[in-house]
């Protein structure tokens, strides 16, 4: 199959690509570029372990053709934190609140309530369920989750260090 | 998990007459000193106790953690297994051929090619590692395929040609017990037969004053962690093979692989990767993935990876146990209970796995006969548990090992019970739960730790249980919707039952105070690399971050048995303090050096050492560290403790199993739609007791995940199966709770002190998973009249069970 040109932006850094066009985001993703913080449970936009944020919108990367993604930016969970390492808050308060276990639906959750907080700034307990309840968790009963979110919510730039 | 096989085998055998009836010894007491120990410097806990933030959260948050499919697969063959398509068919012939001329092919290897034997297993290795000349179930491997790449492997699958002749098959354990069943294993289908007998059970029926029997069935169920399998094979160049995936038990993996590539257990190396979630399955599916990387990496001389696809870990990998339990309970008008009858129909489906036993008490189908009867005193009980191969995948590990299956009986039993006998659900287990010097069902009598009627009382505190259960009724004025209470109360054992539930581990401290914490107890989202090194610098009187966890790896860490058992916190934790322990005291001696203080007047906390009674005299951890190092003062610590021995007299089923209980009481509140079944849990509270909470929050964490599990299996999880072939290989079908399903959950810590944990601790991790299922199943019997004794309560059933009960109540 003949390859094609890719460009769009990742975690800041535009890159430019021969792919082929039947490539999935999430292949391209992990295997080509190495970001393995992006997560593969199921292949079928089931769990929701790959999601990244597509223009800020969150999207299952084993659903998206890369292609897809052509001119486009992609946030992963790598990019999430600032350049210098500070952490997005709302990873500080996934540690804080005791959200992460396994960890491997966390990249997943994290970019779900990311997207959740920037297109609602203050969301209710419902609708915060409601963004995440395509990403699932088998460890911590959501509980967690849903408190760390919360807590982003309502954090006014202070960030607690964990 | 140690004893060995051939011993494991004589105890297994159907026929065999056990010696004489063996008396019920107490609980040794040997151990407890070490209790008394961990008080001596105390001033208080310093770390024990504290909700720590968990050591690998950076990690996982910012995407930096590595699970086993993040390994670059560069340079590495890809691992293929070519499945049957049969339930049960005799291999006539294999032919190969056209598989191996495919470009990039490697290898393609069949029964022939495993250099040693040709069988695993975590108890009795009866699972072939490539079929021979018959298959088992859906599933099975019949060959194995190396390739360059992933593609090239799949696609040599297609190519190998089977010659199968199907046989009949058999999917019901009951059928497969019958006298013209088809025949599973040359031995046949009865994998064991265990009984429990204490008191007179016929005298027990007589003085009771109501009976009920009811008989109560529960499917398999998938673990479902989101981490499909992955496992390397890394031939080394000193010819060891070196075997690395996630897993919860690299001992009993390292154990498999030495005896399937016929070398002695130092020439296999196991390296355990954090798990993406585990719940019992990846005690199992590591032994199947590694034998079968292991066996193609030996035989090409090159690195082979596995990894599995979401419909593969469905298809291949143990599920919960199904059973069909039977139970017929006989008590007085005042609630006592006096007789329980127990029959198990369990299900072990096609190959061993954990099922059988392995003596005196380990393997899960024996745990589910010691814990039939429930937390409660029954003077007269008998159970009959048959454990039955079946033509299906097959049954494992899966948080509770069998616990689960029988609290869905006892739990719902009582509660119909307590209907009968109009009596509260609550005061029914009042009257009847352990207290301190209770006798179980082996006649275990419970001595210490025994918090089961405190998580009664403190969960219908927190849940304001009597005010709800006034408001129990319909809720809206068309009546359709009709709010019910349930309560389920649960025990679970901090051990396996076995004489092989020791642990070892090391703790070594370096001359600028860091530590490093060596121990076989993995990681799979639980928390160990948190809450251990937690108890290891607690001990030692040094700060989490100081404790560097060693990722498990069987060429470098002690014996610690598999990570299972809700056994890790108080079993391993032991192990670290008296390890640490024997560092502590060259460190307390070159501060007292230094210091010309007494050793037995220093605390050592937070990295300092000071005199007690001059707390601003003192020294650093470090320099203590410094001094040892230079004057040759021992800095290496090794710890093993075992919990007290187990016994089981396997014709009486009478003995001291486990050496402590986990405790707690579930409550939670539904609205069931009874005009279409639909069941929404509108609020929940589990009070548990642990003994001491090493790390609240973790623990916290514990109980949720646990609870939302139970919510599954209660209201929607189900492995449906026809045939022999499973219909939901994919989570679109294979539905688990989602963030919309699981309710806030209020958790209750209680700590009833065990005298045999670190700090008092005891296990926590299945716990909370076990009285969650039989809780919502009474709340919705008690909302909509209908009672559901075949799982799940998925809408449709529900519909039924109102139905059949004559329809909604009071309309």
């Amino acid at each position: 199959m003949k390859k094609v040109g890719l460009s769009f932006n990742v975690n800041g850094k535009e890159v430019d690509l021969e792919i082929h066009p039947n490539t999935m985001l999430v292949d391209l993703l992990r295997d080509t570029l190495r970001l393995t913080g992006t997560k593969e449970g199921c292949r079928e936009g089931e769990c929701g372990a790959c999601t990244v944020l597509l223009d800020g919108l969150a999207v299952n990367s084993c659903l998206i053709p890369a292609l897809k993604a052509q001119g486009k930016s992609v946030v992963t969970i790598e990019g999430l934190a600032e350049a210098d390492g500070q952490l997005d808050s709302l990873q500080q308060y996934f540690m804080t609140e005791g959200a992460v276990q396994c960890g491997f639906c966390t990249p997943g959750m994290i970019l779900n309530a990311k997207s959740l907080l920037e297109r609602i700034p203050d969301p209710d307990e419902q609708e915060i369920r409601h963004a995440i309840s395509g990403v699932l968790c088998r460890c911590t009963g959501y509980q967690k989750i849903v408190d760390a979110i919360k807590a982003a919510r309502n954090d006014k730039g202070q960030t607690p260090q964990g | 998990m140690n004893a060995p096989f051939d011993l494991i085998l004589r105890e297994h055998a159907m026929n065999e007459k056990s010696e004489k009836k063996k008396k019920v010894k107490t609980l040794t007491k040997e151990r407890v000193d070490l209790q008394k120990l961990s008080r001596i410097m105390s001033g208080g806990l310093s770390l024990a106790g504290q909700s720590a933030v968990r050591t690998d959260a950076r990690r996982k948050v910012t995407g930096t953690q590595l699970y086993g499919a993040d390994y670059a697969p560069d340079g590495f063959l890809h691992g293929k297994i070519l499945r049957s398509p049969h339930p049960h068919a005799l291999i006539k012939s294999i032919n190969s051929d056209k598989a191996r001329a495919l470009p990039g092919v490697v290898a393609v290897l069949t029964a022939k090619d495993i250099p040693g034997r040709n069988g695993f297993g975590a108890i009795i290795p009866d699972q072939p590692v490539i079929c021979e000349d018959k298959v088992r179930f859906v599933g099975d491997g019949v060959a194995l395929v190396a390739a360059e790449t992933e593609k090239a492997a799949q696609e040599a699958l297609s190519l190998i040609e089977v010659d199968y002749e199907p046989l009949p098959a058999v999917f019901d354990p009951r059928e497969a017990l019958k006298k013209d069943a088809p025949k599973i294993h040359e031995k046949g289908n009865l994998l064991s037969y265990n009984k429990l007998r204490k008191g007179d059970l016929d005298k027990g029926f007589v003085q009771a004053e109501v009976v009920l029997e009811r008989t109560y069935q529960v499917p398999f169920l998938d673990h479902a962690y989101l981490e499909p399998d992955i496992c390397m094979a890394v031939p080394q160049q000193d010819g060891v093979m070196l075997v690395e995936g996630p897993m919860q038990a690299p001992f009993t993996v390292r154990r498999n692989i030495n005896a399937v590539l016929g070398v002695p257990i130092n020439r296999v190396r196991v390296r355990q990767i954090p798990m993406g979630g585990g719940f019992g399955g990846k005690e199992d599916s590591p032994i199947d993935l590694g034998c079968r990387a292991a066996v193609l990496a030996y035989r090409t001389g090159r690195p082979v990876r596995m990894s599995l696809e979401r419909e593969e870990v469905v298809l291949q990998t143990c599920k919960r146990h199904p059973m069909i339990m039977k139970v017929k309970i006989g008590a007085k008008k005042n609630g006592s209970l006096v007789a329980f009858h127990g029959v198990i129909y369990d299900e072990q489906g096609a190959y061993a796995s954990l099922g059988p036993i392995i003596p005196p008490a380990g393997g899960s189908h024996i745990h589910s006969m010691i814990m039939m009867a429930g937390p409660y005193e029954i003077p007269n009980v008998h159970v009959d548990a048959y454990l039955v191969y079946t033509n299906h995948p097959y049954g494992g590990a899966m948080r509770g090992f069998g616990a689960p299956q029988v609290h869905i009986a006892h739990e719902q039993i009582i509660d119909e019970l307590a209907v009968q006998l109009g009596m509260s659900p609550l005061d029914i287990r009042r009257k009847n739960g352990f207290r301190k010097g209770s006798a179980t069902a082996t006649g275990q009598v419970l001595d210490q730790s025994v918090g089961l009627l405190d998580s009664l009382e403190a969960c219908a505190k927190r849940f304001d249980w009597d005010r709800k259960y006034k408001n129990r009724g319909y809720v809206d004025e068309q009546r359709t919707k009709r709010r019910g209470l349930g309560v389920g109360m649960g025990w679970y054992r901090t051990s396996i039952g076995t004489g092989g539930d020791a642990c070892g581990a090391n703790v070594h401290v370096h001359e600028d105070g860091s530590v490093l914490l060596f121990t076989g107890i993995t990681e799979m989202g639980q928390g160990s690399y948190t809450v251990l090194p937690q108890i290891c610098a607690e001990e030692l009187g040094v700060c989490l971050e100081d404790v560097r966890y060693v990722t498990p790896d069987t060429d470098i860490v002690p014996e610690a048995g598999p990570t299972v058992g809700s056994r890790s916190t108080t079993l391993m934790g032991n192990a670290i303090i008296l390890a640490a322990r024997q560092v502590k005291k060259s460190i307390l001696e070159a501060a007292s050096e230094i210091l010309a203080v007494p050793a037995d007047r220093l605390e050592a906390r937070d990295r300092n050492i000071f005199d007690r009674e001059a707390p601003g005299r003192g020294i650093t951890f470090k320099e203590a560290a410094a001094k040892c190092m230079a004057t040759g003062k021992r800095l290496i610590g090794q710890g093993w403790w075992a919990p007290p021995t187990p016994s089981l007299d396997p014709e009486t089923g009478q003995g001291n199993p486990y050496f402590v209980y986990t405790y707690a009481t579930h409550m939670a509140e539904v609205i069931v739609d009874v005009e279409t079944g639909e069941v929404a849990i509108t609020d929940y509270a589990a009070a548990f007791d642990v003994g001491k909470a090493i790390n609240p929050r973790a623990l916290e964490g514990q109980i949720e995940g646990g609870v939302a599990m139970g919510m599954g299996y209660a209201l929607m999880e189900k492995i449906v199966t026809e045939a022999g072939y499973i219909q939901n290989l994919s989570l679109r079908n294979y539905l688990i709770p989602t963030a919309l399903d699981v309710p806030g959950i209020k958790s209750v810590i209680i700590e009833v002190e065990n005298k045999y944990g670190p700090y008092g601790a005891k296990g926590i991790g299945e716990m909370p998973n076990i009285p969650a299922t039989p809780a919502i199943l009474n709340a919705i019997s008690d909302a909509c009249g209908g009672r559901i004794r075949t799982l799940p309560a998925d809408s449709e059933s529900v519909f039924r069970a109102i139905q059949e009960a004559g329809g909604p109540p009071d309309k």
